[in-house]
């Protein structure tokens, strides 16, 4: 990040081919762009503060660029913003607590699903030990039953 | 008066909708058919009365009958005719209408369209369809009527959101109404084969149509949706893993579970249990989600009061339709326990699993991201996001794995694949992979996302067209005719398996399109005046006038911009600054030039009166490939709803 | 289908209804905020009346009710009277401030507002909405209350008006004011 601050990326203004005045974006549009799109917009529905309309995003990004330019690392704006705004400001829960639950949740999920699918396909491929036809499995009520009569008969 | 006709029809409907659930029950204790044919007419009925319901509300729309409350919120007396007809489904009230109206429409097609091949489902069709109309035409009929009266009329109406005057806005709630209402004809025949204990694969073959439709109106639905965001929104992004398109994007995804697991039912007659719950599933998700958007219970912050009646007695009915289905699974399922024998690990009934699984955690993943920020609130008390980053690291991950599974799984056998099988059918399709990526890192590609996924689709789409070239080449060769002719000739073989493999490939365009658009896309904003320019990528982008322009029913500050590549003049674009007149609202108007099946997209966010310009300028490469393939999925499933009838069903 | 996936598939079923059920209750406007207990940013403004320059700092050692506020918030003409209201109460008491921050407006609307609804305090205006960020707000109307070591102690969100207004002036307010100097420096 650092590095960034050093280069020299001043707006260019020069002569372009026809003689027109080129425009370009100078490194800390470049940040703000970067950060803004890291920080969630507080009034809309999950729109970054980049690509929102609403005035308060508009004023949100200014104080970004006024903060860049007052030489404040990135990683400074960001807390700057989290503490004002709370976790909500940030557009992806931070890796930590309770939110681990939905980052490796899903993998997890497939994890033990894949596992269990595993072990369900290796039983189903293993047929059982009777011959021919292999016949239906007993309902739970039925097996009961045949549990029942066998401890009886002992 | 006519609205009044609109809305005493949607109360007859209502009442018949009871009289369709007792015509129901009483000819299933009765079997006496007389009890069925009422229930047909009931449903037939209600199909007329909510056409005239709408009609009358599209009338009100049309005479700008601004002492209609809806109309008057909706509509202004200067909107175009073409969004006036839009607007009718452009508020809560009126989509409610417009959904339960598709449901009837769909559900009185189903009954006459399967009356005398499938006499003993009709009581159960009837009965669950019913059901779920009475649901929503009480929510409409007491709870949110688009049939009230404003007394005394406003002079004019405030107007339609000027961000759905467009025409994707108008066809896309439509479609995705018609997506979740299909699910519904194949849950009912689900619920039918649950209750009466008859599951055969009957229920599944008859309804395989319906279902393939509803995922085609969906998709549609979804990618109208994407379509929309990215010209109206004028962020250059298409899909924002919003809640509301969350919402439709989860019954898609187990929808497609579904659809590919009935397979192994209608081959193999196994998995029955398995595909009840997931079109049970796929319907809970619809109705779950119609309760998230329409309950406003995720759209939080700035809506100040919603009322929570509304919401309540919809999560009321959604919770008895769901409870009844998965209770009624639960308390049958035992009863239809199918011998599941499987030959080997590695066979296509085998694979369509781990399809499932892959399909059901994505679904998963979706449904945590889109809730956790409610569950945090409501049993946490704190506020968090979940924005694109979470779905990026986590979901896209999953949907790899998926294509992946897409591209090995039509060419493992049924029942059993042996090891020098697989190793003929994918070696060339995983040197096909391994080259693709070798050709991205030579032209400078680097990321790691984009090479993953470069491999995933070189591999998947080699497979495909190794399979099109081997039987074309085959029928070509033995019944000596062109190339071309030998891959009609094998496509009419199997029509079923090769438009589903035209699906697959339009998945691949539409995945090559997505990462392309995502990972390379090019930004660049700038401030500037008349006579100044900027470069975006090669492209050199002039300003060469701004001015005012007037439309129909807005102003805007138009810029005119000339995009040059090299001294050639390659484009003239002008992006628009609009301020709707009725309602004062601003949009951005993108202007958009397409180029080497990618976009320049221009907006100019920003005039000040001094005459400097905010322009943003985005380059998305190869975002035609999304909507390209969309549509080559769309001809894919169209091509297996209309192929010829055979041996299939009889 | 076995015992236990009964049971997860109705346990599931029953933890979303109960999510959505209290989700359903839940206000949406709500939004804890990381503020309480932190000092008050200082800020510095012009008078929205005289442009004569304000800062926050020149109220120090008293509590102060903060109110932000536009002329093109419809909310906030409901609760407007409570404002006027809360203020005669306590304008007398030595350690009381009133402070309005008049956010993303422009000047001459909101000099109209003031004179159209009534005005007995002050109101900064909040030029580029740097001050509304340092607060967190989110939208207007939004009130904070600072005590006396110029600590943020309140926050809510959305108009004073009703039971809210009641528990502000009684349960937030009344017993900051009354404790003297209760924490002694």
């Amino acid at each position: 990040m650092r590095i960034l601050m050093f280069i020299v990326f001043v707006s260019l203004v020069a002569a372009g081919p026809t003689g027109a005045t080129v425009v370009d974006e100078t490194a800390i549009d470049v940040q703000t762009r970067e950060i803004a799109k890291t920080l969630r917009c507080t009034v809309c529905q999950t729109e970054n503060l980049w690509e929102s309309g609403a005035p308060l995003a508009h004023q949100m990004r200014e104080v970004i660029r006024e903060r860049l330019r007052q030489g404040q690392t990135p990683e400074e704006i960001r807390a700057y913003f989290l503490s004002r705004y709370g976790e909500y400001i940030l557009m992806e829960p931070p890796k930590r607590g309770i939110n681990w639950f939905i980052w490796i949740g899903p993998f997890l999920l497939l994890s033990l699903g894949g596992y269990l699918l595993y072990r369900e396909l290796r039983r189903w491929v293993t047929p059982p030990p009777s011959e021919e036809g292999h016949p239906p499995p007993l309902d739970e009520a039925s097996q009961k039953r045949i549990e029942q009569e066998l401890r009886s008969r002992v | 008066m006519i609205i009044e006709i609109g809305h005493f029809a949607v109360i007859v409907a209502l009442v018949l909708s009871v009289l369709g659930i007792v015509a129901s029950v009483m000819g299933l204790r009765t079997r006496d058919g007389d009890w069925i044919r009422m229930g047909r007419i009931a449903i037939t009925l209600i199909f007329g009365l909510l056409a005239l319901g709408m009609a009358s509300l599209v009338y009100a729309f049309l005479t700008r009958d601004f002492s209609v409350y809806y109309v008057a919120t909706t509509s202004n007396s200067t909107l175009p005719l073409f969004y006036t007809i839009a607007a009718v489904w452009g508020g809560h009230e009126g989509s409610l209408l417009l959904w339960v109206f598709l449901l009837s429409a769909f559900s009185t097609l189903a009954v006459w369209l399967h009356w005398r091949t499938q006499p003993a489902i009709m009581p159960y069709l009837i009965g669950v369809e019913c059901l779920i109309m009475l649901g929503f035409l009480c929510l409409i009929v007491f709870l949110s009527s688009p049939f009230e009266r404003l007394i005394p009329a406003p002079p004019d109406g405030k107007d339609l959101n000027p961000l759905l005057q467009d025409p994707a806005m108008v066809m896309h709630p439509p479609m995705l109404y018609m997506g979740y209402v299909g699910f519904s004809i194949p849950f009912s025949f689900a619920m039918a084969a649950l209750l009466s204990g008859r599951l055969g694969e009957e229920w599944i073959k008859v309804t395989q149509r319906w279902t393939v439709f509803a995922w085609l109106c969906l998709t549609t639905g979804i990618l109208l949706g994407g379509y929309w965001a990215y010209y109206e929104l004028g962020w250059g992004g298409y899909w924002g893993w919003d809640p509301v398109e969350n919402a439709s994007f989860m019954p898609w995804l187990v929808g497609t579970a579904f659809l590919h697991s009935v397979m192994v039912q209608e081959k193999r007659k196994m998995f029955k249990v398995w595909n009840l719950f997931l079109i049970i599933l796929t319907f809970s998700l619809s109705l779950i989600g119609t309760f998230l958007v329409r309950s406003g219970i995720l759209t939080s912050v700035h809506t100040f009061a919603t009322d929570p009646g509304r919401g309540l007695y919809i999560l009321l009915f959604v919770a008895t339709v769901i409870g009844i289905a998965f209770g009624a699974l639960m308390l049958r399922a035992n009863q239809l326990k199918s011998p599941i024998v499987l030959d080997s690990m590695i066979s296509r009934e085998a694979i369509f699993l781990f399809n499932n699984l892959f399909f059901l955690v994505a679904a998963a993943t979706v449904f945590l991201g889109t809730l956790y920020p409610l569950m945090i609130e409501t049993w946490y008390g704190a506020k968090v996001t979940v924005g694109p980053p979470y779905y990026n690291a986590v979901f896209m991950p999953i949907a790899l794995g998926l294509i992946f599974l897409m591209g090995v799984g039509p060419y493992i056998p049924w029942r059993k694949a042996s090891m020098a099988s697989l190793k003929k059918s994918f070696l060339v399709p995983g040197l096909a992979g391994i080259v693709t990526v070798l050709v991205l890192v030579i032209l400078g590609i680097r990321s790691i996302y984009a090479l993953t996924g470069a491999f995933v689709v070189g591999f998947s789409a080699a497979a495909i067209f190794l399979d099109f070239g081997k039987v074309s080449a085959l029928y070509a060769r033995r019944e000596h005719l062109t190339y071309l002719k030998g891959f009609l000739k094998a496509f009419a073989s199997n029509p079923r398996r090769y438009s589903g493999l035209v699906t697959h490939l339009g998945v691949l365009v539409l995945v090559i399109g997505i990462i392309a658009s995502t990972i390379y896309q090019t930004e660049k904003v700038v401030s500037l005046r008349v006579g100044d320019e900027f470069y975006l990528d090669k492209y050199r982008v002039k300003l060469v006038d701004i001015h005012e322009v007037e439309g129909h029913n807005w102003v805007a500050k138009e810029g005119v911009f000339h995009v040059f590549l090299g001294n050639e003049r390659i484009a003239e674009l002008r992006p628009q600054k609009r301020v709707y007149t009725a309602s004062q609202t601003p949009t951005t108007e993108s202007a958009i030039y397409a180029i080497n099946m990618g976009h320049i997209f221009l907006t100019m966010p920003e005039v000040s009166p001094d005459g400097v310009a905010v322009a943003r300028g985005v380059i998305n490469p190869l975002i035609l490939w999304v909507w390209g393939g969309g549509g080559i999925m769309g001809l894919g499933v169209l091509l297996n709803i209309f192929r010829p009838r055979k041996h299939e069903e009889g | 289908m076995s015992r236990s996936t009964q049971v997860i598939i109705t346990g599931i079923l029953l933890a979303l209804l109960v999510l959505f059920y209290q989700g359903l209750w839940g206000d949406p406007k709500h939004i804890p905020t990381v503020l309480i207990g932190t000092s008050a940013p200082e800020f510095q403004g012009p008078d929205v009346e005289s442009g004569e320059l304000i800062s926050l700092s020149q109220f120090h050692g008293k509590v102060i009710v903060l109110n932000f506020w536009a002329s093109w918030c419809q909310e906030c003409k409901t609760e407007h009277e409570n404002l006027l209201r809360l203020h005669a109460r306590f304008r007398n008491h030595p350690d009381f401030v009133m402070l309005g921050v008049n956010y993303q407006d422009e000047p001459e609307a909101a000099r109209t507002y003031l004179r159209l609804y009534g005005s007995s305090f002050r109101h900064v205006r909040d030029i580029k909405g740097t001050v509304a960020i340092d607060y967190g707000v989110y939208g207007v109307p939004e009130t904070f209350v600072i005590d006396r070591e110029g600590i943020i102690r309140y926050k809510w969100v959305g108009p004073l008006v009703g039971e809210i207004f009641t528990h502000f002036t009684q349960q937030v307010l009344l017993p900051l004011l009354n404790s003297r100097q209760s924490t002694p420096t």
